[in-house]
């Protein structure tokens, strides 16, 4: 899944994303970063087709997104939220089941096949002692695993996330990189997110995208761009990025 | 795994019970009124009828109560019942609000207005279902509208479906004025909501609107589960959203439209029912949705058995209902304080 930009603008009240070209490599992790308001959120809902696309701007596998509608974007992309607040309660089946409905008709409900595709994506993420359990009863950490195993149903190769690991303690942290990683490697996922932790993406990011103020300030292989100088522009903050066990570190 | 995808016995019996139980009461309540009739009886005739045998049973009096006089008034009550508790259900869902219902929304003194306006202003031959159903989606068209982008939509929706329906309510009274005495009685007992004068000429037209809204309401399930996610998930999952909430919108006005349109207003049976059955069976619409019908459909009919048992003259059901919902309503918002902030 080859994701381009070329000459994306989209508008909000009083602010304004503007991106020349840009470019993703499939099977690979890409991270956003870049202070708060600066328009990663923006940007991710713009791939996902969330936002009002200007023709011709986004292209996943060269076809043209702001054409694509509905089911069949369904099938392309799918997007993780960062929290899911839901107002009714379902069963933890039932709502990672919802990932198939892109690819049933309006007076449909899910087929047996949609269900044996719910359950492969269950069994793979190991999450068989949450499927009975209601969506309201889970913490943090389970939400989001179950949030990515619904993009999981949706068979789609491209994954987005906005803010993964946003309030999850260590643990819970580490599971979704690696689980993250894991995609991109076995599964050949494509994954595109945005994140806090800066000290995670020398460990997480294949690619690293910097934005600010709405526009790309640099954007490359990890170990080019995390670098002192563009995060501490990135950020307006003096941070360092030293060697420690052979692993880049961040030091603020 | 697989024990996630078996339905469950208690999923089994709501079901069977949900189909059963309003056919029950409908032939207990055939036989039931001030002019007896044996539940024997009551079956012979409505066998007669359907294998098209001629009998004598079909010319004797309790052939036409049954047939002409019972059978149109329940057949009302049941599909009243079921229209306004999947209303209810499918809007509660689209709104990711437990509180909203169509009478909350503005549907029903909307649709009360339309069609009290179409039989004071126009020709009593015109099916008033037409204009209560214009009249019913205006309503509930200008509640969004203006609660639109409000910071906090659950009360931006509940304050502007108050006014809106205060408004049409006055709309109704200046209609009310304009009506001769003769029409001005009937226009405020059937306002009252009632099952009371049902017609089988009024069924012509409503029966055929309720039952296709509602077959497609029911086969709209999944997507309602999906469309009470944030619009950001429901589109990301595939969804147009704004074109299948329309849709949704439409069917529950145009169902209760049809049925204020010959019974009147009776609010809240879409707010208590989803809200029992939901308290059974879970969230998942494709359970709550074809339950909330069948249990709608017979709480309405029981609800009407009573008043024909205990009240000698025809107590309103519109106010029995208002009796009991609006308390309950509130023992809601008094539950759901936390989540008003």
């Amino acid at each position: 899944m080859l994701v381009r930009i070329i000459k994306l603008e989209v508008n909000y009240d009083n602010f304004q994303l503007r991106v020349e070209n840009l470019q993703f490599s499939p099977k690979q992790v890409s991270v956003i970063i870049g202070p708060n308001g600066a328009g990663k959120s923006t940007l991710l809902r713009s791939l996902a087709g969330l936002t009002r696309l200007p023709p011709g701007s986004v292209f996943i596998d060269g076809r043209d997104l702001s054409a694509v509608k509905g089911g069949e974007r369904a099938a392309l992309v799918s997007y993780v939220p960062q929290e899911h607040t839901a107002a009714l309660n379902f069963r933890v089946f039932d709502f990672i089941l919802m990932g198939r409905s892109g690819y049933l008709g309006i007076f449909s409900t899910p087929s047996r096949s949609d269900y044996q595709k719910t359950e492969e994506v269950i069994a793979y993420l190991g999450l068989e002692a949450l499927a009975g359990r209601k969506c309201l009863e889970l913490s943090s950490g389970e939400r989001r695993i179950v949030l990515i195993a619904r993009a999981l149903v949706q068979d789609s190769n491209l994954i987005l996330l906005d803010e993964p690991t946003t309030f999850l303690d260590l643990k819970h942290e580490m599971e979704i990189i690696s689980l993250l990683k894991k995609l991109a490697v076995d599964r050949g996922k494509t994954i595109i997110t945005s994140l806090h932790s800066l000290d995670l993406i020398p460990r997480l990011a294949d690619f690293l995208v910097m934005i600010k103020n709405g526009r790309i300030l640099a954007a490359g292989e990890t170990g080019e761009v995390f670098r002192s100088e563009l995060l501490a522009s990135l950020f307006d903050f003096p941070v360092r990025v030293v060697e420690a066990e052979g692993q880049p570190l961040l030091l603020r | 795994m697989i024990g996630l995808r078996r339905k469950s016995l208690k999923r089994k019996l709501l079901i069977v019970s949900a189909i059963f139980l309003p056919l029950l009461l409908l032939v207990f309540s055939l036989s039931l009124g001030t002019y007896a009739i044996s539940l024997n009886k009551v079956l012979n005739i409505i066998l007669a009828k359907l294998t098209g045998l001629q009998s004598a049973l079909l010319s004797g009096p309790e052939a036409n109560i049954i047939l002409n006089i019972r059978l149109p008034r329940l057949l009302l009550a049941l599909l009243a019942g079921a229209a306004f508790s999947v209303s209810g259900a499918s809007l509660q869902s689209l709104f990711r609000n437990p509180l909203v219902n169509e009478y909350i929304l503005g549907v029903s003194f909307g649709a009360g207005f339309g069609a009290a306006a179409s039989l004071v202003l126009l020709s009593r031959t015109f099916p008033p279902q037409l204009l209560a159903f214009a009249c019913g989606l205006m309503a509930v068209v200008l509640v969004l509208l203006v609660s639109e982008g409000a910071r906090n939509t659950m009360i931006a929706v509940l304050l502007t479906g108050i006014i809106v329906s205060a408004l049409f309510q006055a709309l109704l009274s200046a209609i009310e004025f304009m009506a001769s005495p003769y029409a001005l009685q009937s226009l405020f007992f059937w306002l009252l909501g009632s099952f009371s004068q049902a017609t089988w000429s009024d069924l012509m037209w409503s029966a055929p609107l309720i039952v296709v809204g509602l077959g497609l309401l029911l086969n709209l399930s999944w997507r309602l589960n999906v469309l009470s996610l944030s619009d950001d998930e429901a589109r990301s999952l595939g969804l147009a959203v704004k074109r299948e909430r329309i849709l949704i919108i439409c069917l529950a006005t145009l169902i209760t439209s049809a049925v204020v349109a010959i019974a009147g207003i009776i609010g809240w049976v879409g707010l208590i029912v989803p809200h029992a059955v939901r308290g059974l069976v879970g969230s998942d619409n494709r359970l709550v949705l074809p339950l909330s019908a069948g249990f709608g459909a017979g709480l309405m009919l029981l609800a009407d058995d009573l008043i024909r048992i205990f009240s000698p003259y025809e107590f309103p059901v519109g106010i029995l209902t208002n009796l009991v919902g609006i308390p309950f309503f509130l023992y809601l918002i008094k539950k759901s304080r936390a989540s008003w902030s």
